[in-house]
């Protein structure tokens, strides 16, 4: 059995077998076949082994269908939602940093105070009031009252109970003085211990730097 | 058994594979009764054996498991066939662990199709059979492909994880082994 040297034939035959051709290529193939001995050889061939061979095995057509499981669409991950959760979080994070922005005085204050703590009674009763409405006094505060705190040991149970400790004892203050210091304590507990407002400390301008220096 | 031709009736598989995803199981059953038969077909072609029942229930079962990533680029029965494939050289590799004997050797092939067919007693079928199983496993699967499922080289390829200049080489080099087994 030889092949026919048109490859482009040989190749359409088993198309021409299997009905895969419309109709103007099967005219082509059926007249090209009709004049070659090898390629009729070929597709007699190809039709043999189709009949033989298209032999498929019993199958239990409805146990297959009977395991498809039902259609579940997929979940997918909705953009909006993503958007929804992106302008939530920035909202949040922009009314925290107004808020921390505002406060900021106050959490400075606190921090200086708590640092000062340890430190003689007179500088807790005094430093409270004195260092609040400045800013600048805020960021002077440590060097005002060199802190023998920070030789202290780091566990203090409470800053209330060591400020009252610091000043010698509860019932040595007044009235005003209790009230003052709950009110920061009430403030200690409602600030981040983190965060202390860098930006509003004015840097000392160049000119200004210049001239300190010797 | 029938074998209900690819589209030959008023839906198309894409039809039923909506109509399915929209809650008609019927639509399931019509495309097992499409293509089940062809899926066996394969899969005897390229070694199943007494599992061919498992073979193509897995294959229907993975394909509609994951419909949603058909996009009808390749017609759904050479997506079936490709993971039918996939199926059986899983099946190979857990067998060849299990150090069972997998290599369907001609002689196997040639009794697993009389099995099939037991009432093949012509002489000519009989040497056809022998041909076909004399092929190399790759030539084999290529050569039932393109003649029995009439599937383009195109297919075969994305089938078969080869190329399509590679199918047309195994297709015609299987062509000429048979030819020369039944000239001896």
């Amino acid at each position: 059995m030889n092949d026919c040297p048109n490859a482009d034939m040989r190749d359409l035959l088993p198309d021409l077998v299997n009905g895969r051709l419309d109709a103007e290529a099967r005219a082509a193939v059926e007249a090209h076949v009709a004049g070659c001995a090898d390629c009729r050889a070929e597709v007699a061939l190809l039709r043999a082994v189709r009949s033989a061979m298209h032999i498929s095995p019993a199958l239990d057509l409805s146990a297959i269908a009977s395991a498809i499981p039902a259609y579940r669409a997929p979940v997918r991950r909705s953009w909006v939602g993503w958007r929804l959760a992106a302008a939530v979080t920035l909202l949040v994070a922009g009314g925290s940093s107004v808020v921390l922005l505002n406060r900021a005085p106050s959490a400075s204050v606190s921090v200086a105070v708590t640092k000062m703590a340890p430190v003689a009674e007179p500088i807790v009763a005094a430093a409270i009031p004195a260092v609040r409405p400045s800013v600048d006094s805020v960021a002077t505060a440590p060097v005002v009252s060199p802190a023998p705190a920070y030789g202290r040991p780091a566990a203090v149970p409470a800053v209330g109970h060591e400020l009252a400790m610091a000043g010698g004892s509860l019932t040595d203050l007044s009235d005003g003085e209790l009230d003052a210091l709950l009110r920061d304590i009430e403030s200690l507990d409602a600030v981040t211990t983190t965060d202390v407002d860098v930006p509003v400390i004015s840097p000392i301008p160049p000119a200004a730097a210049g001239r300190g220096a010797p | 058994m029938p074998d209900v031709a690819e589209g030959s009736d008023d839906q198309t598989d894409l039809d039923l594979i909506a109509r399915w995803k929209g809650g008609d199981e019927r639509a399931a059953s019509l495309l097992v009764e499409r293509h089940a038969a062809a899926v066996a077909r394969f899969a005897v072609s390229v070694g199943a054996k007494g599992d061919v029942q498992d073979i193509v229930q897995d294959t229907f079962v993975r394909a509609f498991g994951s419909l949603d990533t058909f996009r009808g680029d390749s017609s759904l029965r050479t997506w079936l066939f490709t993971i039918a494939r996939r199926l059986l050289l899983d099946l190979r590799r857990s067998e060849r662990r299990r150090g069972e004997q997998v290599e369907v050797q001609a002689h196997d092939a040639v009794t697993e199709y009389d099995a099939l067919h037991s009432v093949v007693a012509a002489e000519t079928r009989t040497r056809l059979h022998a041909a076909v199983a004399r092929l190399s496993k790759t030539q084999r699967e290529v050569f039932m492909l393109r003649v029995n499922e009439g599937l383009s080289y195109k297919e075969i390829a994305d089938v078969a994880s080869t190329t399509e200049g590679a199918a047309r080489v195994h297709y015609h080099n299987a062509m000429r082994a048979i030819k020369e087994f039944l000239d001896e």
